[in-house]
């Protein structure tokens, strides 16, 4: 560290062109033989005097630090004074701007370090704060997935419950088949015992009151033909609501899930909205069809509820440079913008609570995706919805 | 530590502490006291309003029995808290401290603060705080609303320093507060210095010839 405090050299206080200027007045003042010396008699200015040369003590802080000689005695005291006061108002000049700088240089290495802190301290707010957005990203990315987790659980309940349901209900008409084959079975005995008294025979018919059997086990054949169409209707229903019994990937003609779709909802419609169908021959797919279903039926169900009383919905199909496009549009009253941007999210929806979960389009995409195809929806306000859905074949 | 340079040795003394706790005063009165074979005039570094901006330096010196000129630097630092780059620089390279402390009871924190400023200064200068001659002056003793002797003496019981009290504005405690610092600055440097083996310069005219006493002036 420098020493600001440090005691002063002569030759700071008296820089040359300083010096000159003292000595060119000294010599006016006290005639030409004035000399200005140092602390150890050597001239700094002007000639070495002669011996009875008079001498004055410039004294600095305690200790001489020059002397003013000349032969003109009675001025040179008067002389000294003078440059006394020259040198003290110099050294004074001298410390305090050392110290100013030193202290300037200290305060300012201070702020820099303060400086320095404060940047790292702001970089570590920085990164802590960017580590948290992204740490509440993934938490509710988190959340998102246990609550569609969720939800297809209590999906997958629902398809349980309904198979119960079904179940039960298929145990009525598998009951009365069964009745109605064993009661069969005892008719045919009826025909076995006929064989052996066929010389008998118009006794015998009457006798096993065959006019019975007949019209009864055609009624009876009549009946099992219709409780086994009950139960593979309900089959085909309980297949067609849910991929539970096809896990695996099949071969599928969309054409075909695109229109039991359209049979679900054409129940539901009301009187005044018209269903469409473009349906151009597709190229079989690879696909999960349980899953596809729903994404149709999503798809159609969102429209219907556009439309409300009055509309159309147009479902159009085609095939065209190896990809499968589905179309499915409605003349609705449209999205904004800002809600078209958010159609995806997770429970996002405009609809009442308890009208809509907000999965219908991410379950969509989600499965859509799956399959390496895309979802879009184009819809401006006033001007319907279009849902387009592209399928790699 | 100070150092000979040719035939004069120069300490470096320093005049610490809170703002207007007197350090001035206190060298102004050393310099009307004090009788010295050498004594300048205090040189005073600028002041606004009679506080002092850079610093305040009283020269005084003696010369050693065997030529030596043996020399003391007398300065104050600014005392506000602004001025704490200044304050480092003068307290730069000092062989002793006098912390002239404001015995005011609202002036505790003040102190405390300035106490701590010094040891964290003299530790960012280099200076080895623990072994520094040091003299804690409480000054103003002339005020009503003060810190009790005993009360100062039980706070302070604990630390090595010797305590003065002083009234730097009439002179009291003043000289004894910087006699405490030479003897306490003699016993730190008179052996590396070799002051009493080389020069002849024991304890008491150490004092004596600083304060003027007991030599020609």
């Amino acid at each position: 560290m420098n020493d600001a405090c440090r005691e002063t050299a002569l030759a700071e206080l008296l820089p040359d062109r300083l010096l000159g200027n003292i000595g060119r007045a000294l010599q006016q003042l006290l005639g030409p033989d004035a000399a200005l010396l140092d602390a150890g008699g050597t001239a700094l200015w002007g000639e070495a005097p002669p011996p009875e040369a008079a001498r004055s003590a410039l004294v600095l802080e305690i200790e001489p630090v020059a002397y003013v000689a000349a032969t003109a005695p009675a001025k040179v005291a008067a002389a000294a004074t003078l440059l006394a006061e020259i040198l003290q108002a110099r050294n004074r000049y001298v410390m305090v701007s050392e110290l100013h700088i030193e202290a300037i240089a200290a305060d300012f290495a201070r702020l820099k370090a303060e400086h320095l802190a404060l940047q790292e301290s702001e970089a570590r707010y920085k990164a802590l704060s960017a580590e948290l957005e992204q740490r509440v990203k993934e938490q509710v990315a988190t959340l998102d997935e246990r609550q569609r987790q969720l939800y297809q659980a209590e999906k997958l309940a629902s398809v349980g419950q309904l198979a119960a349901g079904i179940a039960h209900e298929i145990n009525n008409p598998i009951g009365f088949v069964r009745s109605n084959l064993q009661s069969f079975a005892g008719y045919l005995d009826r025909f076995e015992q006929l064989r052996a008294r066929l010389d008998r025979a118009q006794d015998a018919w009457a006798e096993f009151d065959l006019d019975f059997v007949l019209a009864d086990g055609r009624e009876l054949l009549a009946d099992s033909v219709a409780g086994a169409d009950r139960i593979a209707r309900i089959v085909k229903d309980l297949r067609g609501f849910s991929n539970i019994d096809r896990p695996q990937e099949e071969m599928v003609d969309l054409n075909v899930n695109l229109r039991d779709a359209c049979a679900v909802v054409a129940g539901q419609k009301p009187e005044g909205v018209r269903l469409t169908l473009d349906l151009k021959p597709l190229p079989p797919l690879l696909c999960l069809p349980g899953l596809l279903n729903q994404v149709f039926l999503n798809v159609l169900i969102n429209a219907l509820q556009a439309v409300g009383e009055h509309g159309e919905i147009r479902v159009a199909s085609a095939s065209a440079g190896g990809r499968i496009d589905i179309s499915i549009a409605d003349d609705g009253p449209g999205m904004a913008a800002d809600v078209l941007a958010r159609v995806f999210e997770p429970f996002f929806t405009t609809r009442e609570v308890g009208q809509g979960t907000g999965l219908g389009l991410t379950v969509a995409r989600d499965v859509v995706q799956a399959h390496d195809g895309s979802i879009v929806l184009e819809s401006q306000p006033g001007r319907g919805t279009t849902v387009r859905i592209s399928l790699p074949t | 530590m100070a150092e000979l340079d040719g035939n004069k040795l120069t300490f470096k003394l320093v005049y610490y502490g809170p703002a207007q706790s007197g350090k001035t005063t206190n060298l102004m009165r050393l310099h009307d006291l004090l009788q010295p074979e050498l004594k300048g005039e205090i040189m005073t570094m600028e002041t606004q309003n009679d506080r002092t901006l850079f610093f305040d330096l009283l020269p005084l010196g003696f010369r050693a029995p065997s030529g030596l000129l043996v020399k003391f630097r007398l300065f104050t630092v600014p005392g506000q808290v602004a001025h704490d780059g200044t304050r480092k620089a003068v307290l730069s390279r000092a062989d002793g401290v006098v912390f002239v402390a404001d015995s005011q009871r609202t002036q505790e924190i003040n102190n405390g603060e300035s106490f701590q400023n010094l040891a964290d200064n003299a530790a960012r200068v280099g200076i080895d705080f623990q072994t520094l001659p040091l003299v804690v002056q409480f000054n103003k003793r002339d005020l009503a609303d003060i810190l009790g002797e005993e009360e100062i003496r039980a706070r302070w019981r604990r630390t090595a320093w010797p305590l003065t009290f002083a009234c730097a504005l009439d002179g009291r405690g003043v000289r004894q507060t910087f006699e405490a610092l030479l003897r306490q600055l003699y016993r730190h440097v008179a052996e590396p210095l070799r002051l009493a083996a080389q020069h002849g310069i024991g304890e008491d005219a150490f004092v004596d010839g600083a304060l003027g006493v007991g030599l020609p002036t």
